[in-house]
């Protein structure tokens, strides 16, 4: 991704500020990522890929997504966009009124979504497209909210 | 009353009716001229002669005072037999008078007396004669009298003057009458030849008018309207159809249709129609026009029914269909484009999750030694790998053309207990006719009626209960999948079968649309009917082996 670091890397120190704060407070555990996709082999994947470093909580839609991110605290959410109509996109905008700084990590099959996406929420942390570069992601994870 | 009426009716109707023909008042005063002057010239040369101080003049003057009146009388007045009898009793009397005083009965007066009678018969024919007749012999018999006392009856004087009198008055009115009836006959023949005249030209200025009004309609149809009749000569038409064409008008009235190059097909239509006596409807062929230009047309044509033979043919409506066409091809194309974008985005992201599964979990194989977990990847690599195969036998289908699909001899019936078998959670019943035997391709059927009934299980909650009911026909065998589960909405009801159109949050909208897809490739139909809330019906016609 060349063309969006520097928006990206600002919206990463900003919350990561916050998070070490919370993350403090819950001392010293893992720190917890929500992971929502309805595809279960995905979900797998990612908890595969992450529970070695964080806690990984799983939901398979948008509201169970938001019922959780409004009952539990989360140091960062990975968030599967849909369909080119942008389903998902609600969940999001629910999750900011809730918890307003949360980072929040898209992922998605449609490249052609990016730009879009970025524009409309511009509250996101990131943006990753499918297939997935674990070692990729992990350091983008790590650079948002540390280990 | 009637009856008591009838004898007066008829008096009046003889006495002063109009007389079967008016005599002209002119012809009459003339006659009488001649009259009066018959009598002045035999007076004058009779025994006694004509001097002024005589009786004779005296009466000479009268009669031509009585002829002055006669000029007075209304002209219409002359008709009634009355009117006329009074004209001629005063000629007879006169004469008679006239006779007396110039004691003229040696002469040949008496032939005045058929001058009269004569004259009366041409006004009133037998009516008219034949009472002057009677006057004048009484008359004359008088003056013979008079002359001689002794005149027997016997006389030949009276026995062959009188006679002769009525025999004058008999004939000269049959006379009369029969001119009289010619002439009417000849009057009525004009008048009858008059009216016949009008008649037709009234008949030939409405079949001019109503030539033009349907000229008029024919000619401002919007569509192109051409009339031929059997034998394929073009009897009308109109300016859209000659401009279709490529002429005008006249170049293709009255010319054999057959003749024209280009046309053959409509006139293979023509034809067609006008042999079977039944009209062709909404058909779609080319023609090349009189600018050797291929154009589309919409046609529909009737063959003319009409009980005279006369008028056999038919009548073509045609529609010029370049435009429609184009912009036909044009929608076609833009359907085509957007229809190949979504296919793109449905690709991309139906085959980008497994390529996500399959490539994270190999990247994640690279740094697992847990036995387990490698076995548990390696089984997700595999589904992954399964399922983007799927979608290629999916797209696939969608893409294949009709010719490709092979057909083999198959049971319905025991197709669809091969596909319920490994259902277990939801409860089918498949019930219906023995032996539905169809032609098809076993694995598209298969997934035809396994989509169908996917469909329906998805759409079920409480009690799911799924009942297949096949039924034969002559020409289909006709399964019905019934569900009584949540039914589909009017709106979705329209788009049930565009593909990647899903109220699923996890279908990929192509189901349906494959189902549609394997029905058409076997030249079936597909019907949907649903309740919301009540369940849905899906009935799937096949064609019957044959």
């Amino acid at each position: 991704m060349p063309r969006a670091p520097t928006q990206e890397e600002m919206k990463a120190q900003e919350t990561f500020a916050d998070t070490k704060i919370i993350a403090k407070r819950g001392g010293g555990m893992k720190k917890r990522i929500l992971v929502c996709d309805d595809e279960e082999p995905i979900r797998l994947l990612l908890n595969e890929s992450l529970q070695d470093s964080y806690e990984v909580v799983e939901a398979s839609n948008g509201r169970e997504a938001l019922r959780l991110a409004t009952k539990e605290q989360f140091d960062l959410i990975i968030m599967d966009i849909k369909m080119p109509d942008g389903h998902g996109l609600e969940a999001i905008e629910r999750i900011r009124e809730r918890n307003g700084t949360v980072p929040i990590i898209i992922c998605s099959a449609y490249r052609a979504m990016e730009d879009d996406i970025v524009v409309k929420t511009s509250n996101v942390a990131a943006f990753i497209t499918k297939p997935i570069d674990i070692k990729a992601l992990k350091t983008k994870i790590f650079n948002l909210i540390g280990a | 009353m009637r009856d008591k009426l009838y004898p007066r009716v008829r008096f009046s109707a003889i006495f002063f009716c109009h007389g079967l023909e008016r005599m002209k008042k002119r012809t009459l005063l003339l006659l009488r001229f001649v009259l009066i002057l018959a009598t002045i010239l035999v007076m004058t040369y009779s025994q006694r002669g004509l001097n002024i101080a005589s009786p004779g003049y005296v009466v000479a003057l009268l009669y031509l005072l009585s002829n002055m009146m006669v000029y007075f009388i209304p002209e219409t007045r002359l008709s009634y037999l009355y009117v006329t009898f009074g004209i001629f009793l005063i000629d007879v009397v006169a004469i008679s008078l006239a006779i007396y005083f110039t004691q003229g009965m040696q002469t040949d007066f008496y032939l005045i007396y058929f001058l009269i009678i004569f004259i009366a018969s041409v006004g009133q024919d037998i009516r008219g004669s034949i009472p002057i007749a009677i006057v004048a012999s009484v008359l004359y018999g008088w003056l013979l009298y008079r002359a001689n006392p002794d005149t027997s009856i016997m006389d030949p004087a009276i026995l062959i003057r009188v006679p002769f009198l009525f025999i004058v008055a008999l004939i000269s009115s049959y006379w009369s009458a029969s001119m009289r009836r010619e002439l009417k006959s000849k009057k009525e023949l004009e008048e009858f030849a008059h009216k016949l005249e009008q008649e037709v030209e009234r008949i030939t200025t409405k079949e001019t008018e109503l030539r033009r009004y349907s000229e008029t309609v024919i000619n401002s149809v919007a569509s192109g309207v051409i009339a031929v009749n059997g034998d394929g000569t073009i009897t009308t038409i109109n300016p859209e159809a000659a401009r279709v064409l490529g002429g005008k008008q006249e170049d293709f009235t009255d010319t054999k249709i057959k003749m024209i190059k280009g046309l053959d097909n409509l006139w293979q239509k023509m034809k067609e129609a006008i042999e079977s006596d039944k009209p062709l409807e909404r058909l779609q062929i080319s023609i090349t026009n009189a600018h050797s230009k291929t154009i589309p047309i919409g046609l529909s044509v009737s063959p003319l029914t009409s009980s005279d033979t006369k008028f056999t043919g038919c009548v073509a409506i045609l529609r010029d269909l370049s435009e429609v066409k184009g912009l036909e091809e044009k929608l076609k194309h833009a359907e085509r484009l957007s229809y190949l974008g979504k296919m793109a985005s449905w690709i991309a992201h139906e085959i980008r999750n497994p390529l996500t599964v399959i490539d994270g979990f190999a990247q994640l194989l690279t740094n697992t030694k847990d036995k387990d977990k490698v076995s548990t990847f390696n089984a997700e690599i595999h589904k992954g790998i399964k399922r983007i195969n799927h979608i290629i036998e999916d797209i696939l289908t969608f893409a294949r053309t009709k010719t490709q699909v092979k057909h083999d001899e198959l049971n319905l019936h025991d197709l669809l207990q091969q596909i319920t078998e490994n259902i277990n959670n939801v409860k089918i019943s498949i019930k219906g006719d023995e032996n539905p035997i169809i032609n098809g391709e076993e694995e598209s059927l298969k997934s035809l009626f396994l989509n169908i009934i996917n469909n329906s299980i998805d759409a079920m909650e409480n009690d799911p209960k799924l009942v297949i009911n096949i039924r034969k026909t002559k020409e289909w065998i006709i399964t019905d999948i019934v569900d009584n589960g949540k039914g589909i909405s009017k709106d979705n009801l329209k788009n049930l079968f565009t593909p990647f159109f899903t109220t699923k949050s996890r279908g990929t909208g192509l189901g349906l649309a494959i189902v549609k897809k394997i029905v058409d490739d076997h030249n079936g139909k597909l019907e949907v009917e649903s309740e919301e809330g009540e369940g849905t019906t899906c009935r799937v016609h096949l064609p019957k082996k044959k």
